[in-house]
């Protein structure tokens, strides 16, 4: 969907409003599934079943013991009804190859909008479902609260996320808006000014390329106004928000702000509350865009006349906020390109979650299963899956865990796989 | 006579990443032979993401690429379900196979009871953007009358 946006702005042509419609809804439909997977089986062995329960059990399967294989079969099938949506529409749920420079290739017919808006009423259900399960199994346990307030999940840092005219949330499209760790507005700019506003850092001992606010500047792993480390994706994403613009993800928003003692919201593993909110939001979304009679318009193209040179474009993906940039020649062969990937923007916090819940969890070198979930735990509210979001092969996390004393020496190491 | 489409063939692999391709373009090929009933999708997600293809078949056999540097390259490997567990090394995409398997099986779902992987064995899965070596490319026309031989015996056996 960014690359689709990206060649918009490369060849300089506004899609027909239709096409927007279909992206936009098919974006929030690809949201609903992939929020779903998150929570339940990829966040949910931490919370649902607990974080220190035995490794056996943090599984789909402890998942499924603890909300009951009703609940299982209701995710697979809701997941299964998206995806086959978005086949229908997207060619593949994965790598869509439906976006073209100034819209997409085919409309969606009327004659297919009762099933569209059929499969947006179950997911807003499921996703008020989401909500009640969070609400029933994390939040009434005292001691699942007490971790996600806890300091040793908590960084008071800068936060970024797409809004829309009111300031609102969206996926999609709009403007970036980033917020200083007091919640007040820092600035706010258009997908194309983002090397006004962002940069790279490197470090010797990683090949991710930290990104940092430029005008506040890196001064090293650190919280704070006076450090230009930002965080993106679902607890960012409601931090810069002034609300959400569907009323059942608002009402849960409220809720949210209320509980953990208004905005922003520091606590990391918060993030997993934020995504079943943003959950409904999505839910909510299709549902209008599926009844909107102007999503099913057989005007879903812009032919491009314009001789392409630069372009970029932005979109709010799960795990945060991505940027393409692409520069062509005049026949429209890429030259350059540059990819800001969401866990890119996250980076230099996850690297921070990381170090602070260790020290706080470890003590006198003793260290077990359920201490070194807690600690991997911080990374995974982020980015379940780090070894597919750095595409390291072969698809397995290389964790190592290396224990020093205060001295700087090598106690213990510890490495999964 | 087999219901429709109650047989699956799944090709797993990443065509950007030089031998990696090899399930997709073999399936890719086995679509050309045109076999009725038999339902041919190529795919690279991996691990639980592949659930949802296979929900509602009867049979299913899956393609790969498989690196156990054991055998020589464009070796082509069969498994049933029962081999899975005893793998060692296997591609990225088994991975969690067999874990699915169970959970499926637990919760009841309409999943294959029947299971054939056919794996080549591959020497790059890790070149961006590079090109099939000379011994899998060989290995997909081999594996074709082996995938062909394995649906008509699902076919015969159901007739």
């Amino acid at each position: 969907m960014a690359g689709a946006k990206t060649l918009d702005n490369l060849f300089k042509v506004d899609p027909p409003a239709a096409a927007k419609k279909v992206r936009e809804m098919m974006y929030n439909i690809f949201f609903v599934e992939d929020h779903a997977l998150h929570f339940y089986f990829l966040g949910g062995p931490d919370f649902v079943v607990g974080p220190t329960a035995p490794k056996g059990e943090r599984n789909i399967l402890g998942v499924l013991g603890k909300v009951g294989l009703e609940i299982g079969k209701e995710v697979i099938g809701l997941r299964k009804q998206m995806r086959d949506l978005m086949v229908s529409v997207m060619g593949k749920a994965i790598h869509p190859v439906f976006g073209l420079p100034g819209g997409i290739s085919k409309p969606i017919k009327k004659d297919e909008q009762q099933k569209f808006i059929d499969a947006a009423n179950h997911a807003v259900e499921f996703g008020e479902f989401t909500l009640k399960i969070f609400n029933d199994i994390v939040l009434k346990n005292e001691q699942y609260v007490e971790t996600i307030l806890s300091d040793a999940y908590t960084h008071k840092t800068y936060y970024m996320g797409l809004v829309d005219e009111n300031n609102q949330l969206n996926f999609y499209d709009g403007k970036l808006r980033i917020v200083n760790p007091d919640g007040e507005e820092f600035a706010k700019f258009t997908g194309s000014e983002y090397v006004e506003h962002l940069s790279e850092h490197v470090e010797p001992w990683s090949y991710i390329k930290f990104l940092f606010l430029k005008n506040v500047g890196w001064n090293g792993f650190e919280d704070g106004k006076d450090s230009g480390v930002y965080a993106v994706a679902p607890l960012a994403r409601l931090n810069v928000s002034d609300g959400m613009p569907t009323p059942k993800a608002h009402a849960a928003y409220e809720q949210y702000f209320e509980t953990l003692g208004g905005k922003p919201v520091h606590q990391t593993l918060a993030t997993h509350w934020a995504r079943v909110i943003e959950m409904v939001y999505a839910a909510e979304r299709f549902l209008e865009l599926a009844t909107d009679e102007e999503t099913f318009s057989p005007d879903v193209r812009t032919i491009p006349t314009e001789t392409p040179e630069k372009g970029v474009g932005v979109i709010e993906a799960p795990r945060g906020t991505l940027f393409h940039h692409y520069e062509t020649d005049e026949n429209g062969i890429i030259t350059a390109a540059n990819l800001l990937v969401a866990t890119q923007n996250n980076a230099a916090r996850i690297a921070m979650s990381v170090d602070k819940s260790a020290r706080a969890l470890i003590k006198d070198g003793k260290i077990d299963d359920g201490i070194l979930n807690l600690v991997e735990m911080a990374f995974r509210a982020y980015d379940p899956c780090h070894g597919c979001a750095t595409h390291s092969l072969p698809g397995q996390m290389p964790l190592a865990v290396r224990i020093y004393d205060s001295a700087h020496k090598l106690l213990r190491e510890l490495k999964q796989n | 006579m087999l219901n429709e489409s109650k047989i699956l063939v799944l090709g797993l692999g990443n065509d950007l990443l030089a031998d990696d391709a090899v399930g997709l373009l073999a399936v890719r090929e086995l679509k050309k032979q045109q076999i009725s009933d038999v339902e041919i999708v190529e795919t690279a997600e991996h691990g639980m993401a592949l659930l949802d293809y296979f929900i509602g078949f009867d049979s299913a056999i899956l393609v790969d690429a498989i690196q156990t540097n054991s055998v020589p390259v464009g070796t082509i490997h069969e498994m049933d379900e029962s081999d899975l567990s005893e793998v060692f090394a296997p591609s990225p995409h088994f991975s969690g196979l067999p874990e699915m398997i169970h959970i499926a099986r637990e919760m009841q779902l309409d999943f294959p009871q029947r299971f054939k992987i056919f794996a080549i064995e591959v020497e790059d899965v890790l070149t961006l953007g590079g090109k099939i070596s000379p011994k899998v490319r060989d290995a997909i026309a081999r594996v074709q009358p082996k995938i062909a031989r394995q649906i008509r015996l699902w076919k015969e056996d159901l007739s």
